[in-house]
């Protein structure tokens, strides 16, 4: 039979690590375990996998890592239902089912010779992480012009990253700025909601493109924000959620209007969606 | 050219050693199609069948994979046997529908394995409607009820023969199995010409309704329509065109298959996220989605409608919510201007 | 018949000009032949859309507990006592609802025309006769023949519950519940049954029309759609199917009002009434209860008292 994209590959789970302190959000690390399935795993910043844990079922989930971290890729999941909990129970050591690369990806081309500035709340900001990696990587670094990431959550221990965010704030090759919501011990940063913090701190709208994600209360407020900083609609760009089962553009489940989020998304730029009925 | 019934009841019979014959059959409450080993199972006259014939390219329930779990380990198998099939006595919409499916099934990235190798290896006998049903209205729907648009070989009830034209290569492979053919005498072809030229009375005018749904996302118009529909699938499991599906997996201890199963949009619960959050919540945006899917989002990306008029929703649905009445309330709506 | 239909117009359109309600659920004509369609009616001049007649088949209690605001709905008489279990059950606010009472003779079943015409092309309906002209044939029908299954045995033609009462009232025919068909099965041997079950079981392709037709089934999320624990594959074949419909029947003990929009909603012709009926009969004989009778009574299962048989817990 030709290809078949509904098999999964194996992967390896070499770490499962709790990645907040409200220990809902756990960070998995898979390993390919050939290289001929690594070469078939070509991936760009921005797309999705499905991961099946045999025996509850499969789930879409972003991927954290860049293609410029070899080898392996992660995935930063939320307990809300079977799969995620399944995930999050599993040993070190266990085999995973993984389906993908899928979706597009942020315009890594059109990005080019242009500032950056990435907004990302809570939980959303794995592909966001896949994308500040890649543009940060030595190979890449001078396609692109200045890069902020605004970055906020609840409290503290709510941050995804933390090591790659300790690492970012040393790094003069990127502006880190993180926020949380209300004042807490021990906290020096910066303290407010993402779309007041954005208003603040972010860089100048010429020749820049903005990608946000978070929960859609925080994309709400604050594409209002960048548009009075004049971000027109083509230079703002997000990833969307969307119930998801077959990943292909076939079961037709996941469809805003005549696109389907899993295929002709999940990246899309704000012009993007105004076209589409306001339904997700 | 004709053949005598009883000739290509043979030929059907000698086929039936080496296909599994898929062919109209007489059940309690109607016609279905099923697996037949013989021509003399076949029901002759009659409108159509109850269910579309989808589901043998598109089985209700199919295993994608097989699993074994030992420790920490995963065995995963796939295996798709298909039979060579022969599709007997396909009505031109379910033939037309089974060409919108082709499209579903595959696109610019991915192809369908399991539906592809069962469409590859099936070859579809068409047939002309020579009654017609009040119900069925596919002469608005780019077809009529004599069209062999999507059949291999297609056939027209003469009474005791069949006309008989090839329209594909495959078709032309199965037909060298055909015998005796001769010509039509001047009433047959009269027959024939009648029965290509008729029409279904029941009419709906879907020229313009792409684009004026282009404009009706949030019209009132939906605001109404939805209230007695039921949220069943009745509709969507009887339409030969409707191709939703849902992923699971069927576990016994360390084992387990994952299957695809038939499901529908207008299930309450088809977008609901794992958050909580359902897009389509309000049964006025499922409603809203069954049309705005069938006559604009699928025109869009594969360039036709995806209703085929075969009128099985109509007769299906338990509060008799007619998609023609939909239609004509479509194209009567007034839009609303920003 | 023309005086109820003028009638239920008449009291539509005060209530609507009043402000009584924001809306009336009734039925208006359907598109194919002797069908009707439930409608809501939310302005006077819309009132001439009713209609009331043999072909009234659904069951409208199952759009009240979605229908936002005061609702009057007409009601027949098993209509009226699901409304009275959702009362029971706290699905509705009486003050929101106004029920327009009609008696009932019973629905027509039109599969039981179509098995004989074929496709009804056109019918008309006169006093006691249906005549029908179809693809097949035509023929002329009594409306006896043609009494859906579950008006056959109804015991309840006029509401029990209702603010106004439309035409007159209806002499039950039968003064105790019978259960000849119930019994019937019961004297299958387990073979027969099972063989039976497992033939009807078959045919259901799990559109749920059955389920979301019937007003008493109105959970948010249904045990066939919870999957944590999952009842149910999504599997089709009978044992899964009869799975399903004997669940749902369970859910209904003490609750189902019998109206038969079940299995008159069922596309592929599942004899679910047989499961349904069974389990009345089990109701009425182990509880003398049947649903829905008046507000202030109680689901079967709801109420307990101290002489309730226990044959299936204690030995006798």
């Amino acid at each position: 039979m030709e290809q078949n994209p509904y098999i999964p590959i194996t992967m390896k789970l070499v770490k499962n690590m709790c990645e907040t302190e409200d220990k809902l959000i756990n960070t998995f690390t898979l390993a390919f375990l050939n290289k001929e399935d690594e070469e078939n795993f070509k991936y760009m910043p921005g797309q999705f996998a499905e991961l099946s844990a045999y025996g509850q079922g499969e789930a879409p989930f972003g991927i954290a890592t860049s293609p410029t971290e070899p080898g392996i890729i992660k995935f930063s999941v939320a307990k809300v239902g079977c799969v995620s909990n399944a995930l999050h129970l599993m040993e070190e050591g266990t085999m995973v089912g993984v389906r993908g690369p899928m979706g597009n990806y942020y315009p890594m081309e059109e990005f080019k010779g242009k500032n950056i500035v990435i907004i990302g709340g809570g939980f959303a900001f794995t592909t966001l992480r896949s994308m500040a990696v890649y543009m940060l990587d030595e190979k890449h670094r001078a396609d692109y012009g200045d890069i902020t990431v605004i970055y906020g959550a609840r409290n503290p221990g709510l941050l995804l990253y933390k090591e790659e965010l300790a690492e970012w704030a040393e790094n003069p090759n990127i502006n880190l700025v993180t926020t949380i919501d209300k004042p807490c011990d021990g906290w020096c940063q910066r303290v407010g909601f993402i779309p007041t913090i954005t208003e603040q701190v972010a860089p100048s709208s010429v020749n820049t493109y903005a990608v946000v994600c978070g929960p859609p209360a925080m994309i709400k407020y604050t594409l209002p924000v960048l548009e009075k900083l004049g971000f027109p609609p083509e230079r703002i760009y997000t990833s969307l959620e969307m119930r998801m089962k077959c990943g292909l553009g076939i079961c037709g489940r996941c469809n805003i209007g005549p696109k389907y989020v899993c295929k002709d998304g999940p990246v899309f730029s704000m012009a993007q969606l105004k076209e589409l009925p306001n339904e997700y | 050219m004709k053949i005598s019934k009883e000739k290509f009841g043979q030929a059907f019979d000698a086929l039936a050693a080496d296909y599994q014959i898929i062919a109209p059959v007489s059940e309690a409450g109607g016609v279905n199609y099923l697996a037949v080993k013989s021509f003399s199972e076949v029901k002759q006259d009659y409108l159509n069948s109850k269910l579309p014939p989808k589901s043998f390219l598109f089985p209700q329930h199919e295993k994608l994979l097989t699993y074994k779990k030992e420790g920490k380990d995963v065995t995963v198998k796939t295996e798709l046997q298909v039979e060579k099939s022969v599709l007997f006595g396909i009505r031109p919409c379910d033939a037309k529908a089974m060409l919108l499916l082709d499209k579903v099934f595959k696109n610019d990235e991915y192809r369908d394995p399991y539906y592809y190798e069962r469409r590859d290896n099936s070859v579809v006998i068409g047939q002309a409607c020579n009654k017609i049903s009040p119900s069925c209205f596919c002469s608005s729907m780019g077809i009529s009820p004599a069209s062999s648009e999507g059949s291999d070989i297609f056939l027209i009830d003469l009474g005791d023969s069949y006309q008989v034209e090839v329209i594909t290569e495959k078709g032309k492979a199965l037909m060298a199995g055909l015998q005796e053919l001769s010509e039509l005498s001047a009433d047959e072809q009269a027959l024939v010409d009648t029965i290509k030229s008729a029409q279904t009375s029941s009419k709906v005018d879907v020229a313009t309704i792409t684009a004026k749904l282009d404009k009706m996302f949030d019209s009132p118009f939906w605001d109404s329509l939805h209230e007695k529909c039921l949220s069943c699938n009745a509709c969507t499991f009887s339409c030969p065109t409707c191709h939703c599906f849902d992923i699971s997996e069927e576990v016994h201890k360390n084992e387990g298959s994952r299957v695809r199963t038939w499901d529908g949009c207008m299930a309450p619960l088809f977008t609901l996220h794992g958050s909580g959050h359902n897009p389509r919540d309000k049964k006025k945006a499922r409603w809203r989605q069954r049309m705005m899917h069938k006559f604009n989002y699928f025109v869009h990306n594969n360039g036709d409608i995806a209703c085929v008029g075969c009128g099985r929703c109509i007769k299906s649905c338990p509060v008799n919510l007619d998609i023609r009445q939909v239609i004509d309330g479509v194209n009567n709506a007034e839009l609303v201007v920003d | 018949m023309n005086s109820i239909i003028e009638d239920i117009r008449a009291t539509a359109r005060q209530l609507l000009t009043d402000g009584k309600v924001d809306v009336v659920i009734g039925y208006e004509k359907g598109s194919l032949p002797l069908s009707a369609t439930p409608c809501f009616v939310r302005s006077p001049q819309d009132t001439d859309k009713l209609i009331w007649d043999e072909t009234c088949e659904n069951n409208l209690a199952a759009f009240s507990t979605l229908t936002q605001g005061k609702k009057a709905i007409i009601a027949k008489g098993c209509d009226s006592r699901a409304l009275v279990v959702l009362l029971q059950e706290n699905q509705l606010v009486r003050d929101d609802l106004y029920i327009i009472g009609v008696s009932c003779q019973g629905v027509i079943n039109k599969k039981k025309i179509e098995a004989e015409t074929g496709e009804i092309l056109e019918a008309s309906i006169n006093p006691g006769k249906i005549t029908v002209k179809g693809m097949e044939c035509d023929k002329e029908f009594t409306f006896a023949e043609l009494k859906d299954a579950s008006c056959q045995t109804c015991r309840y033609p006029n509401p029990v519950l209702e603010d106004i009462h439309i035409g007159g009232l209806i002499e039950v025919a039968q003064q105790a519940a019978v259960f000849a068909d119930v019994t019937e099965m019961e004297n299958k041997t387990d073979a027969e049954r099972q063989a039976y079950f497992k033939e009807q079981m078959s045919k259901c392709i799990r559109c749920y029309a059955c389920r979301n037709a019937c007003p008493l089934c109105y959970c948010k999320e249904c045990f066939v759609d919870c999957n944590s624990p999952k009842w149910l594959t999504g599997g089709v074949d009978s044992a899964e199917n009869l799975f399903f419909q004997a669940g749902r029947v369970l859910h209904l003990a003490g609750r189902c009002v019998e109206c038969g929009a079940c299995s008159r909603a069922c596309p592929q012709d599942v004899d679910i009434r047989a499961l349904n009926r069974k389990m009345s009969k089990d109701v009425f004989n182990m509880y003398h209860h049947e649903s829905g009778i008046s507000v202030e009574g109680s689901g079967a299962l709801n109420e307990y008292s101290a002489d309730d048989p226990e044959a299936f817990l204690v030995k006798e």
